[in-house]
């Protein structure tokens, strides 16, 4: 699978502060969890056992995505510090 | 405190364009950009459609910038489940200077092109975020930085920070954008030979194609594309946001399947992979332009949603750079009046009417709706397939003549009333 090896080609800065923040109690409204699938770095994941989202906001990829399908709320969106996060070399 | 004339904010096409045109005009010009360096938060296709303001700007543009080919061939690709239907243009107008259309890194290009809006004079900023808009009673007088003492003032501040745009929202110019206004657009960038290249597209020196494709995204109203630079593809793939997130699956399971495609995947056998990028795009249309400009600020690029498609054409960068370059000449004018409210900054929606820029975006507004018809990306693509396999088709059975195998394929493909429609939309957003 090609897609197995997207996630790992791409390089970061990381920051130590995460620049999204998910509140999962507003999540708990949610019912399609759209953000588990559609984000395309899968940042977003759901964990059946805590019957949470499970966010990193390591492999961002900044693309907005999840801030426009999230129809609840419930994140605090901000773009990483300045020089800091995603760094696309050629693309 | 840090005073300019000017503050742009995203060194992109736009911004650069703004700060490189008022630089040159004498102006003090702070050019702030996130990334660590101009191009790095980028996603681009992408293609560079000729843009003739460029050569004003920079006499040699397309001589000293860092484009990888010149497009000459424009492919479009049918698929339906079992076959695929390209139509292939290519012209030899579109191999003579001034081209038609340049592939380029936008990590590459960003970064060379602001080095020329510093050489003009400008002061440009890298690994710096702008966090929030400073007032001067109600007009836009200066940015804040995330830095200590990071309060940056001037007259007027052009928001070139792009789809996404935090001045735009701030300034209350912009609300919320609705998913179905907007699309993802994701990429894998694969290394392949030059000559591999060549020798696969049909292409010589630095010739260059753009390929898109309709029907390949299982039904999901979106597309895809392979962009050829001088020794590397990018293959990806776009989606309206509000179709993808009631699609339910996942957009690199379908670039994987898209990658699978035989039309792909002959095209990428031995290539590399490389990179992977995603982002959102403005795909509103002429709708979502919002107003451009408010006392002390003005809008250009993918911030002021500058950004369509029609089918055929997908048009950005290039009104992003005339953007952001008539919105140098408003504040220009502005300077020599010493006058920076909304009404003369005005001047700058009138230019851009008059320009190319929302002239075109004006003529495809209806086009939108056309996007959003999901039979386009369903129906159509397989009724494109079925009747050319009918037609082609040699079985032993007597064959019918042409207009009536194909009024029957279109019969078993969808209801009357809807095809009816369809043409209707059709006509009135491209005829």
């Amino acid at each position: 699978m090609i897609v197995d090896d997207l996630f790992d080609l791409v390089s970061y800065r990381v920051h130590p502060e995460p620049h999204i923040k998910v509140n999962r109690t507003i999540c708990e409204r949610c019912i399609h969890r759209a953000c588990t699938y559609v984000c395309p770095a899968r940042c977003y994941l759901w964990n059946g056992e805590k019957e949470r989202i499970d966010f990193a906001y390591e492999p961002c990829l900044e693309c907005g995505t999840c801030l426009l399908i999230c129809d609840k709320g419930a994140l605090e969106w901000h773009y990483p510090k300045g020089g800091f996060g995603v760094r696309f070399r050629l693309t | 405190m840090k005073t300019y004339d000017v503050i742009v904010v995203g060194a992109g096409p736009a911004g650069t364009t703004a700060a490189l045109r008022m630089a040159q005009k004498g102006l003090k010009v702070l050019l702030v950009e996130r990334g660590d360096a101009p191009g790095s938060k980028n996603m681009f296709g992408g293609m560079l459609p000729n843009c003739p303001i460029v050569e004003e700007l920079l006499p040699g543009f397309w001589d000293e910038a860092p484009w990888e080919r010149h497009v000459v061939k424009r492919i479009l690709t049918i698929m339906s489940d079992v076959s695929s239907t390209q139509l292939v243009f290519e012209s030899k107008n579109f191999d003579n200077q001034p081209y038609n259309g340049y592939t380029l890194f936008r990590p590459v290009f960003d970064k060379w092109y602001a080095e020329k809006a510093c050489i003009a004079g400008a002061t440009l900023l890298t690994g710096c975020l702008v966090e929030d808009i400073l007032y001067k009673g109600n007009a836009v007088s200066g940015v804040r930085i995330a830095r200590d003492n990071g309060d940056i003032r001037a007259p007027v501040v052009v928001a070139c920070d792009g789809v996404l745009s935090l001045l735009a929202k701030k300034s209350g110019l912009v609300k919320e954008p609705k998913p179905s206004d907007m699309a993802l657009g994701i990429k894998a960038l694969f290394r392949l030979p030059e000559e591999e290249i060549n020798a696969r597209f049909n292409l010589v020196r630095r010739q260059g194609v753009t390929q898109e494709f309709l029907g390949c995204t299982d039904g999901i109203r979106g597309g895809g594309f392979i962009y050829t630079q001088t020794e590397t593809l990018s293959v990806g793939l776009v989606f309206h946001l509000d179709a993808i997130k009631n699609s339910g699956i996942a957009p690199y399971d379908l670039l994987e399947r898209f990658l699978s495609s035989d039309p792909v995947r002959r095209i990428l056998k031995g290539a590399h992979l490389m990179e992977y990028s995603a982002h959102v795009l403005p795909e509103g249309g002429y709708k979502m332009v919002p107003r451009l400009f408010t006392d002390g600020m003005l809008l250009a690029g993918d911030a002021a949603g500058l950004c369509y498609t029609n089918g055929l054409n997908q048009e950005g960068m290039n009104l992003a750079i005339t953007s952001g370059y008539l919105a140098a000449e408003t504040i220009s004018d502005a300077f020599q009046k010493g006058d920076f409210s909304s009404r003369q900054l005005a001047g700058y929606e009138t230019r851009l009417k008059e320009s190319f820029v929302l002239k075109d975006m004006k003529t495809f507004e209806k086009t939108v709706d056309l996007m959003h018809n999901e039979r386009l990306f369903s129906v159509y693509p397989a009724l494109v397939g079925s009747i050319l396999e009918q037609l082609y088709c040699s079985d032993g059975k007597p064959r019918k003549k042409m207009g009536r195998l194909g009024w029957d394929a279109i019969k078993a493909a969808l209801p009357m009333k809807e095809l009816i429609a369809d043409i209707v939309k059709g006509g009135r957003s491209l005829i």
